[in-house]
Formats: structure tokens, C-alpha cells, sequence
């Protein structure tokens, strides 16, 4: 046992001070101002007199207008991450299988190549595909398949599909390494006792791709409950979901704290997901501690 | 139940034009042990995942029993193989491993729990039915591997260097056990090994391959005593080549080698065509080391003369390193005889052997 005093630190510990500053400066400190703010009777840079209260929160549980939206924004996240996952899955097996370096060279360059533009952008050239006016209707119309045009946006399956474009490439490249690192012999292996390729990918590939599957499920609909600029835009505030609704306290009713006890409840949402996660993970470790 | 394999012109070429396996034909008869042995890259493991049909010949066929499987499927091909690296399913227990082959041949329940009991007695296995595979020793997991294969009696048993992983005392256990259970089984096996040992052990025949191609096949006694090629007896054990030119002696044909040194060629290729150049092989224990004594006309084309450069006790014999007089290292190996001392480095000795013992190669 050394005698001296102080424990003796790495210096290459210090490394981290920077993003731990950051972290401490960009991350908590913010969301310790926003769960403070949201049991603020009022905004205390402005008010001089305010005291603690629960009425935000009472106001959210009281008045079913926004149990709804909360329902609306987890049912859109909830079918964003199962669309992403059915249009991610086949194609991450795909990229952590291809042998061909240029195959998956181009393979990724095509999954990655859509996050190069802008999420409004994007957006907005699904607005062109989607509208009244837009490119599917009137390719229906002049087909003669529809008379009257179809609606395809400013509803919640349009926020869908937009959200679904953005986020499916995290999807797919969380996908593709775990994926990548099942061993190809577990499925030969599979084969040669007699299960056809699809009793392989349901019996092997499947359950072994299971925490990529989880992993990347939490961080579509993470991202996905949090979304602003897609459901306004193809939701033409038709549909209201959480972020809009934060929003608008701030930016058209100044109710900072009504704002902040709403924000806390999306991410109260976000930390039970990552808890349920890592619970789950635990299930399943069987199979982690040997690969 | 146990069945015929016939492996007919068949060559893979990798998409860069890398030619794997090439021309490959043999004839692998039922209930066999039957052995591919060459050095890593040499197309063993390519020929054997071309048999159970995880890869495709580029041409050429392969029978089962007569049946074309050249196209079939390999979950459709009755066979069961052993991984180097066992590809136990790690998500699943010891016992669902083995049972995986059976509830792929939707065997019930009773039945399958009856035939994983029997089959983890068979190795030695009992109770552990609930681990997972991690949970298991290298040995084990072998073991299990071994199980999950047999358990569904296939009419073939594919082992691609099942036994690389393992340290060397539970080898040796595991290649007795291994050929105790094929002979009661009576299931043709095919044992891809780049260990020479282990084959000749093992095998009821061997397929020595190099390059792609087969450079011979044969018993273990053939393969060791007659090899075809410069490389066989090269990859097989050690052995001392010669290389020369063709003399005429007084005895019949012999062989002119280095400065000065002729070896006399045994009578059933003394008549053979003349070549340019002949390689021959002597093994290190057909040959008999004396002490010099000076006078040696009366051996001459079946000794030679030389100095010991060292002198290596392994237990059950001893292994010298004789410079010959033309400078050639030669090794000798006596058995350990119980006679010493042992000729000591520096030590002048002949080297004597049987024309007969010497090995025509082709190169």
C-alpha cells in the first residue's frame, strides 16, 4: 500500500476533460435548466417572484388533448423503426454478406449518399412526390388509375415515409455490424444439418442479430419521437406530435415552463426505452459472451 | 447407411482466376476413414466444403452413391460436418445443439430427447445438456460438435481439422476416439488435417494434395514407403532426397549424385527408361549408422561415408546429422537400442542402407 497521499491519476485521463466539459456545458447543464424550468410557477429571468409547482405536469395528465399527441408521436416513431427495420434489415444482411469490395463500397455509398443532403431538402422533394399536384398523383391521374388525387401527405402515414427515408441508414449501418460479425459457419453449419436457407435465417441469423436489431429499433424511434422539421412539413401541422407542440408553447404562447415539463416527458420516453434496452440485452447475453 | 463418394474432374476458380482445387478426381468408399492432407492452401478444405455443398464446382462432379449431388443443396445432402472452429450456436444450450438436426428432420419430441441422451453419452457429455457452449472447454465443445453431427446419422461425416484446436495429449486421446466411433458407426468420414501424423494415424486412406492438385493417394503404409512424388516424401515425415544423373555400376544401374557418391538403384527401376535426372528418397530409419572403419569396398553404391554434425536424443530413438564427404546433409535415425554412447558430433561414421529402401520420385 503507498503511503502518499493523493491517488495518482493517468495523465491520459485528462484527455477526456475536453467532452467532459462539453458534456457538462451542452448536455447537462441544459437539461438541468429544463426539468428546473418545468416546476417553475413562472420564467425567472423575467419574473421576479417564482415558486415551485407541479401544474405543467398536471395540465399534460388532465387533459387528454395531450395524452393524444404524445399517443400520435410514439405510434408515428413505432411505425417508423418497423418500416425502417423491414427496408434495413435485408439490405444491411445484404451489406455485411456482399464479398465484392466495389459492391460494398457502392452499397454504402448508396445507403450513406442521402444523408449528404440537408433533412429539409429531403423533405421537401418528398413533398414534390407526395401533394396533391405531386409527381405519384399525377402519374396516377394520367395513367386514369384515380380521378380525384390521392392523399399522400398532411397526414401521419407522410410523415412516415419521410421519417423513414432519413432514418433508415442508421438503421442499416447499425445493422451491418452486427450482422458482419456472425460467424458464416454458424449458418453452414445450420445447412448442413439439414435447414433450408430460410429455417437458417430464422433459426441462426435472426436471434444472433437480435441486439443490432434492438439497437438500432432504440435509435430510429429515438430519433424519430424527437423529429421536427419532417412532421411539420409533411404534416402541414395537420398532425401535432411533441416536438411541434414544444415548439409552439416556446414560440407562439411563451410557456417556457409548460414547454420544458414537455420536453422532460419525451425524454422521460427515451430513458425508458434505453432502461427496457439494456434490460432486454441482458436476456439475450447468452450469446454475447462468445462472440 | 453409410455411403460411396466419387469426386470426378472436379476444379473450383475463384472469381480472380484463382484455380483452388483443380482436376481433382478420387474415389472414396463407403465406411472409409479417408484423409485429404497437404499444407494450408492446398485445396483440402475447398474439395471438402465442395462436398458437403457450401461451395460449387467450377467443373466436374460429384457423386453420392452414384446419385449426381453436384447441384444439390447442401441442407439436402444428408451429410454432417465438424468445423474447425466447431460453429457451435452460441445462443443455444449444449443439448439444442445437438438436437438442431433432428428438429430439422421433424423428429418428435420423445424421440430427439432420447437420441441427444444417447449421443452426449457417447461422448462423454452427460449433464452437461443445459450449458452454453461458452461455458465449455475447448474439448468439450469438440465433443459437442461431434454429438451434433452423429446424432442424425448422416450417410457421410465431413471433419475439417476438428481436432487443430486442441493441445497435444487431448489430441492424441481425441484421434483414438474419433476412429473408434467411425469404425462402430460404420459412416464413411472424410478428415481434412495439414497434420501428417494425424493422418497417417487415422486414415484408412489418404489423399496428399498440393497446389490443387492430388499428388497421391493411398494407405498410410503406401503413402510413407512408396511415395510418388518429390513432394510427398518431402510433406511426409523427414527423409533425405538425392538428386543425380543415371551411371551404369557394376551391380546394374545406379545413380551419380553429388561428387564421387553412387548409389545403386534398386532392380525393379534399374530397367527403366534412361532419364536426364532422378530424384530418390532414403528415410532417416532405413539407414544404419557405424562407426568408420576404414574399409567399405564391399558396400559400395549402398553406403557412404561422412561426420556427424549433431547427435539429437528423442526418447525413443536418436536422430544424427551427417555431413556426407560431398558435403550433403543426410538425416539418420536408430532406434534407441539401449547401446552407448551414442556417436558423438565430429565422430567419423558410414552410413549403410538397402538398395531396395530407396524411393524413386518423380518431381
Amino acid at each position: 500500500m503507498p503511503a502518499t497521499g493523493a491517488p495518482r491519476v493517468n495523465s491520459l485521463a485528462l484527455l477526456i476533460l475536453p467532452s467532459a466539459l462539453l458534456f457538462a456545458l451542452f448536455f447537462f447543464l441544459p437539461i438541468g435548466l429544463m426539468a428546473v424550468m418545468s416546476v417553475l410557477t413562472g420564467n425567472p429571468v423575467v419574473m421576479p417572484h417564482v415558486g415551485f409547482t407541479a401544474k405543467h405536469y398536471a395540465r399534460i395528465g388532465n387533459d387528454s388533448y395531450y395524452l393524444e399527441v404524445i399517443w400520435t408521436t410514439l405510434r408515428i416513431g413505432l411505425w417508423t423503426t418497423i418500416v425502417a427495420l423491414v427496408i434495413g434489415y435485408p439490405l444491411a444482411h445484404w451489406m455485411a454478406r456482399i464479398r465484392s469490395r466495389s459492391g460494398h463500397a457502392l452499397l454504402l455509398m448508396a445507403v450513406l449518399a442521402p444523408m449528404l443532403t440537408g433533412i429539409v431538402v429531403r423533405t421537401f422533394a418528398w413533398m414534390t412526390l407526395l401533394s396533391d399536384k405531386g409527381v405519384i398523383n399525377q402519374v396516377l391521374a394520367a395513367l386514369g388509375l384515380i380521378s380525384t388525387p390521392l392523399q399522400l401527405m398532411y397526414n401521419e402515414s407522410g410523415i412516415i415515409i419521410g421519417l423513414v427515408h432519413i432514418y433508415v441508414p442508421f438503421m442499416v449501418l447499425t445493422l451491418t455490424g452486427v450482422i458482419g460479425r456472425i460467424d458464416e459457419r454458424l449458418e453452414q453449419a445450420a445447412e448442413n444439418l439439414g435447414a433450408s436457407p430460410w429455417r437458417t435465417f430464422l433459426e441462426v441469423t435472426l436471434p444472433l442479430s437480435l441486439p443490432g436489431i434492438l439497437a438500432g429499433s432504440l435509435l430510429v424511434f429515438a430519433l424519430a419521437i424527437s423529429a421536427y422539421v419532417t412532421p411539420i412539413l409533411l404534416g402541414g401541422f395537420q398532425i401535432m406530435t411533441l416536438p411541434i407542440l414544444i415548439y409552439q408553447q416556446i414560440s407562439a404562447n411563451f410557456n417556457v415552463g409548460f414547454a420544458a415539463a414537455l420536453g422532460m416527458v419525451l425524454l422521460a420516453i427515451s430513458l425508458m426505452l434505453v432502461i427496457a434496452y439494456n434490460h432486454v440485452l441482458g436476456l439475450v447475453s447468452g450469446q454475447r459472451e462468445l462472440q | 447407411m453409410s455411403a460411396a463418394i466419387e469426386i470426378a474432374g472436379v476444379s473450383k476458380v475463384y472469381d480472380g482466376g484463382v484455380r483452388a482445387v483443380d482436376a481433382v478426381a478420387m474415389d472414396i468408399r463407403p465406411g472409409e476413414f479417408f484423409s485429404l492432407l497437404g499444407p494450408s492452401g492446398c485445396g483440402k478444405t475447398t474439395t471438402l466444403r465442395m462436398i458437403a455443398g457450401f461451395d460449387s464446382p467450377s467443373t466436374g462432379k460429384i457423386c453420392l452413391d452414384g446419385a449426381d449431388i453436384t447441384h444439390v443443396p447442401a441442407h439436402k445432402r444428408d451429410m454432417a460436418m465438424v468445423f474447425q472452429n466447431y460453429a457451435l450456436f452460441p445462443h443455444r444450450t449444449v443439448a439444442e445443439n445437438v438436437a438442431f438436426g433432428l428438429r430439422m428432420r421433424k423428429v418428435d419430441k420423445a424421440t430427439i430427447a432420447a437420441k441427444v441422451k444417447a449421443a452426449l453419452a457417447m461422448v462423454e457429455l452427460s449433464g452437461m445438456e443445459d450449458r452454453r457452449p461458452a461455458q465449455l472447454s475447448g474439448g468439450q465443445q469438440q465433443r459437442v460438435a461431434l454429438a451434433r453431427a452423429i446424432v442424425i446419422s448422416p450417410r457421410v461425416l465431413l471433419c475439417d481439422e476438428p481436432l487443430g484446436a486442441l493441445d497435444k495429449k487431448l489430441r492424441q486421446q481425441m484421434q483414438f476416439e474419433l476412429k473408434q466411433l467411425q469404425k462402430n458407426l460404420g459412416v464413411t468420414l472424410v478428415f481434412v488435417t495439414h497434420d501428417q501424423e494425424e493422418a497417417l494415424a487415422m486414415s484408412d486412406r489418404i489423399a496428399v494434395m498440393n497446389a490443387g492438385r492430388v499428388e497421391q493417394i493411398g494407405t498410410p503404409t503406401e503413402i510413407y514407403d512408396q511415395p510418388r512424388t518429390r513432394f510427398v516424401a518431402d510433406f511426409i515425415g523427414d527423409t533425405n532426397i538425392f538428386r543425380g544423373q543415371r551411371a551404369i555400376m557394376d551391380q546394374g544401374a545406379g545413380l551419380a549424385v553429388g561428387s564421387g557418391l553412387v548409389l545403386t538403384l534398386p532392380k525393379a527401376v534399374a530397367t527403366a527408361g534412361n532419364e536426364a535426372g532422378l530424384s530418390v528418397a532414403l528415410r532417416p530409419e532405413k539407414i544404419v549408422v557405424s562407426p568408420s572403419s576404414g574399409a567399405d569396398g564391399g558396400s559400395a553404391g549402398r553406403s557412404a561415408r561422412g561426420t556427424v554434425e549433431s547427435t539429437n536424443f528423442l526418447g525413443g530413438a536418436v536422430l544424427y546429422r551427417i555431413v556426407l564427404e560431398d558435403g550433403q546433409r543426410v538425416l539418420a535415425q536408430q532406434p534407441n537400442s539401449g547401446a552407448r554412447p551414442f556417436h558423438a558430433p565430429g565422430q567419423a561414421v558410414t552410413l549403410s542402407w538397402q538398395p531396395g529402401d530407396l524411393v524413386i520420385l518423380e518431381d
